[in-house]
């Protein structure tokens, strides 16, 4: 398994993130061989989706009814890092609704729930590592760390790969959003570089013309260090 | 390729990872063995309990599981005792996480002293890794995120070269 890749994640503590000072081993990580218990992981499939799984414009809308917010599709490929596909891939993702709120207990925004919106879904690659599943827009919110601070739009992913070391949360943004620049739990992440890759690009060329608009999102994960033969 | 970068859970992971209905249970069977209990506490660096993290457990001789904690910072997990192995993986995250952490519970019957990740943690560190037995057939492991006994984590990497 290739290490944690330092200029791609974010260090454990980033004072301007403020949730994370009381929550950041002071202490290194230990670098440990993994042994075939985190060389393998749990194997999801077919079974583990709902019909509606992939569609959080309907999974949780009334009968006739929709999800109210600009209508997007996300689509991507979750890759290794030899840039290979990675199949059976469960992403689990959840999101605020279009006006910036989740459906939670604890989130009490002044945005209102949308009753056709439950802002979870999940869904598996295919043979090529690809995925896709429809949903709105989701709003900016604020959250307490100072005076005024606010999440850009994005969206929530949880990835399981192969191995249990490949496990991934994360979470993804969008193309052109003037609040990416100013958040600082996207500020956590250790260069441009790292944001640019959580970004997603607006692909018109998968949209559904006169329905939805495709931003395109790729994930990689860590994967099996190269070895001589294949480098 | 570059890895995609983490980024923290944030306090609304229940929303896509503990779904309350609409769709299937994410569930991994248990394979035969002894059913154990595992469960703990999570802390944070001033002892206060973390309320909104999720730790998932893997080992492939016990199966899948994952669980919230509560209002207390409590997490409670079914499984099945690993025949062979002296510990399952644990994986942790929560708002204020940046990048997952990726830990393993002992059990303190098993022949942990000897395990060869123990040899690469300092002597007076090994500690946190391993559970006490609460009741017949049921462990607790405390994590503390940062500060005063402070958990093991791990970055696995390399092993699967040789
Ligand atoms: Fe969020």
């Amino acid at each position: 398994m290739t290490p944690l890749d330092w200029d791609r994640h974010p260090p454990a503590l980033t004072p301007g993130y403020f949730s994370s000072v009381t929550r950041s081993p002071r202490e290194n990580l230990i670098p440990l061989n993994p042994t075939t218990a985190e060389l393998t992981g749990p194997v999801f499939g077919a079974q583990h989706i709902g019909a509606l799984d992939g569609d959080l414009l309907r999974n949780a809308a009334g009968p006739d009814e929709l999800a109210i917010g600009p209508r997007i599709i996300v689509h991507g490929r979750v890759l290794d890092e030899a840039g290979r596909g990675v199949p059976d891939a469960l992403l689990e993702i959840w999101q605020a609704n279009a006006g910036g709120r989740y459906r939670h207990a604890r989130d009490g925004y002044l945005a209102p729930l949308d009753p056709n919106f439950s802002g979870c879904g999940r869904v598996l690659t295919g043979e090529d590592g690809g995925y896709r599943f429809d949903t709105v827009m989701p709003g900016a919110y604020p959250f307490p760390n100072g005076p005024n601070a606010w999440r850009p739009a994005h969206i929530h992913f949880s990835v399981f790969g192969w191995a249990f070391a490949q496990r991934l949360v994360t979470q993804m943004y969008f193309e052109g959003d003037p609040m990416i620049r100013h958040c600082p739990i996207v500020a956590t992440l250790p260069s441009a570089e790292a944001v640019d890759a959580l970004t997603a690009r607006y692909d018109p060329a998968n949209d559904r013309p006169m329905d939805a608009r495709a931003f395109r999102f790729d994930i990689v994960l860590r994967g099996r260090r190269t070895t001589p033969m294949e480098a | 390729m570059k890895q995609t970068p983490s980024q923290t859970a944030g306090p609304f992971l229940h929303i896509g990872m503990m779904p309350e209905g609409g769709t299937v249970p994410l569930v991994s069977p248990l394979p035969s063995g002894d059913p154990i209990t595992l469960h703990g506490t999570i802390f944070d660096a001033e002892s206060a309990p973390v309320t909104d993290a999720l730790i998932e457990i893997w080992h492939p001789e016990s199966g899948w599981a994952r669980a919230p904690t509560d209002g207390q910072g409590s997490w409670r997990l079914a499984t099945t005792r690993p025949p062979t192995a002296p510990f399952v993986s644990l994986w942790i995250i929560a708002r204020g996480i940046n990048t997952a952490l990726q830990t393993r519970l002992y059990f303190p019957d098993a022949d942990w002293p000897n395990d060869p990740a123990m040899a690469k943690i300092p002597r007076a560190r090994r500690g946190t890794l391993v559970a006490s037995q609460a009741a017949a057939g049921a462990y607790h492991l405390d994590i503390r995120l940062a500060g005063e006994a402070e958990t093991v984590f791990f970055d696995l990497q390399g092993g699967d070269d040789q």
